[in-house]
């Protein structure tokens, strides 16, 4: 977690940042009190609220471990890219894999992990990993000339340049490259769970949709809107009003 | 002598792999302890310069004999570190040493009060001022005690206030710490009123056209008839070189 200082903001950025934030809660507030009346209707009477619960629960802890994974493959992969003198020749390279639509290659996974957890979170991992990995390589890449020369004569050499320059340079791209890397990954493990029919959201819908229970499949997208709505307010807007304080020119 | 450059030449490869001469046979000596001036329009490869006396880049011929084992150096834009507060980026080059966390803390706390920031150590460089960041700057480079120091025209990007105040820390810095300093500089009355030495560069590559001694003595008064004639001196000869 970044720590928190006092910094100098000027009173346009305040509002601002304000105004986003409220525009923010104003429209969940519009989300969460859509759902209320709708229960309040008991438009939602049929629905099996455990399932839906439990089919949430799956999804999302496969599409946290994916993420974790893909964390630390692709901030390891880009900043030993970024770090060596390869870097130009890799670009191409990962654009080329990175343009693979990556439902084309959900045979592959199955063949290999067949109907499985793993099977899911390995095909999510190969979706998330590609917006991290570029936001970093990028990041070092554009970084002025001037930081690197301040680096290496300070002492910054070799493998020491990667904890004490390219992984702080890098931290904004890292939060950038998550925020677009999630929404991906919600994507792609619920696009593999209505594939594969294994328990979880997307299978949920699935069978809610087929058995013609709408109302499942209404409250299945309320639940998921609230917590993608959770995870931005809780996480992701403080660690990217931090760093775009601090990382300001 | 800190340093001696014998016939050096530099080339960028751009894009299309055709290489670009900046630095043809480029030579001069710097004297130990001394402050040495460049100057040059734009285009004449000072900076470049710079980054081949620090071995950053490579030059493709010619001879570096370099008489200094501990180099820093000043930047224009400052190339501070944005993730780490005033204090930490002076103690950045210590701790790259090896330097306990303790004893690096207390010499960048001396070093951001010589330069006058002893209140601002825990501030981050997007909380302070152009010329707070520069003094910055330079307690980093001061902070591992540099033998000789680079600076790319330090004073480029703050207001005249300021660059009176830095100008006159500097030359106080220079005085206690013996130390060699070669600094990239765009302003004649700038250079003239601190340096011993001013080369003066040309363009299309760039090359050294005229090395000239000021012999002016210290503290140099602006206001002189001799610092103006070294003003106009100065200034007809960069214009007949670019």
């Amino acid at each position: 977690m970044i720590r928190s200082v006092a910094h100098q903001q000027t009173g346009a950025w305040r509002r601002a940042h304000k105004a986003r934030h409220r525009r923010a809660w104003v429209i969940m507030a519009g989300v969460i009190g859509a759902a209320i009346i709708l229960m309040a209707l008991g438009y939602f009477g049929t629905v099996s609220w455990t399932t839906l619960c439990n089919a949430v629960f799956h999804t999302t802890y496969r599409l946290a471990l994916a993420y974790g994974i893909a964390l630390i493959l692709g901030v390891s992969i880009a900043l030993l890219v970024g770090w060596s003198p390869f870097a130009d020749t890799f670009f191409p390279v990962f654009d080329v894999l990175q343009n693979i639509p990556s439902f084309a290659l959900i045979p592959f996974f199955i063949y290999f992990l067949g109907y499985t957890d793993q099977m899911i979170i390995f095909f999510a991992v190969s979706s998330i990993i590609w917006p991290i990995l570029f936001a970093i390589l990028a990041a070092i890449k554009n970084a002025h000339k001037d930081l690197g020369d301040a680096a290496t004569i300070f002492g910054a050499r070799g493998l020491r340049r990667i904890p004490f320059y390219l992984a702080p340079l890098s931290l904004p791209a890292i939060l950038t490259g998550s925020i677009v890397g999630i929404a991906i990954g919600w994507e792609s493990v619920i696009g593999a769970e209505i594939i594969a029919n294994i328990s979880g959201f997307g299978a949920f819908i699935k069978t809610a949709s087929a058995s013609g229970i709408n109302q499942a499949a209404i409250a299945g997208m309320f639940v998921i809107l609230i917590i993608v709505f959770v995870i931005n307010r809780m996480i992701w807007t403080p660690l990217l009003a931090e760093s775009s304080k601090r990382y300001a020119e | 002598m800190a340093l001696v450059l014998a016939r050096v030449s530099a080339q960028f490869k751009d894009e299309e792999t055709k290489n670009t001469l900046v630095l043809k046979d480029v030579s001069l000596s710097i004297p130990t302890g001394g402050f040495v001036s460049i100057i040059g329009p734009s285009g004449a490869g000072k900076s470049t310069l710079m980054r081949v006396i620090l071995g950053l880049m490579n030059h493709t011929s010619g001879t570096i004999v370099r008489n200094f084992s501990r180099p820093a150096m000043v930047f224009q834009n400052y190339a501070l570190f944005p993730w780490l507060s005033a204090i930490d980026n002076v103690a950045f080059g210590l701790r790259m040493a090896g330097m306990s966390r303790r004893e690096r803390k207390r010499i960048a706390r001396e070093k951001l009060k010589e330069v006058g920031l002893e209140h601002f150590e825990n501030h981050y460089p997007s909380a302070l001022s152009g010329g707070q960041r520069q003094r910055v700057g330079l307690a980093r480079a001061l902070a591992i005690s540099p033998d000789f120091l680079i600076m790319d025209e330090p004073f480029s990007n703050l207001d005249t206030i300021t660059v009176e105040s830095l100008k006159a820390d500097l030359l106080k810095i220079w005085r206690s710490y013996g130390m060699t300093i070669f600094m990239v500089n765009h302003l004649i009355p700038d250079a003239i009123e601190l340096s011993d030495q001013i080369i003066v560069m040309g363009t299309r590559p760039g090359s050294v056209r005229e090395t000239i001694s000021i012999n002016l003595t210290r503290p140099r008064d602006t206001r002189t008839e001799r610092f103006f004639k070294e003003v106009d001196y100065l200034t007809e000869i960069i214009r007949t070189v670019s």
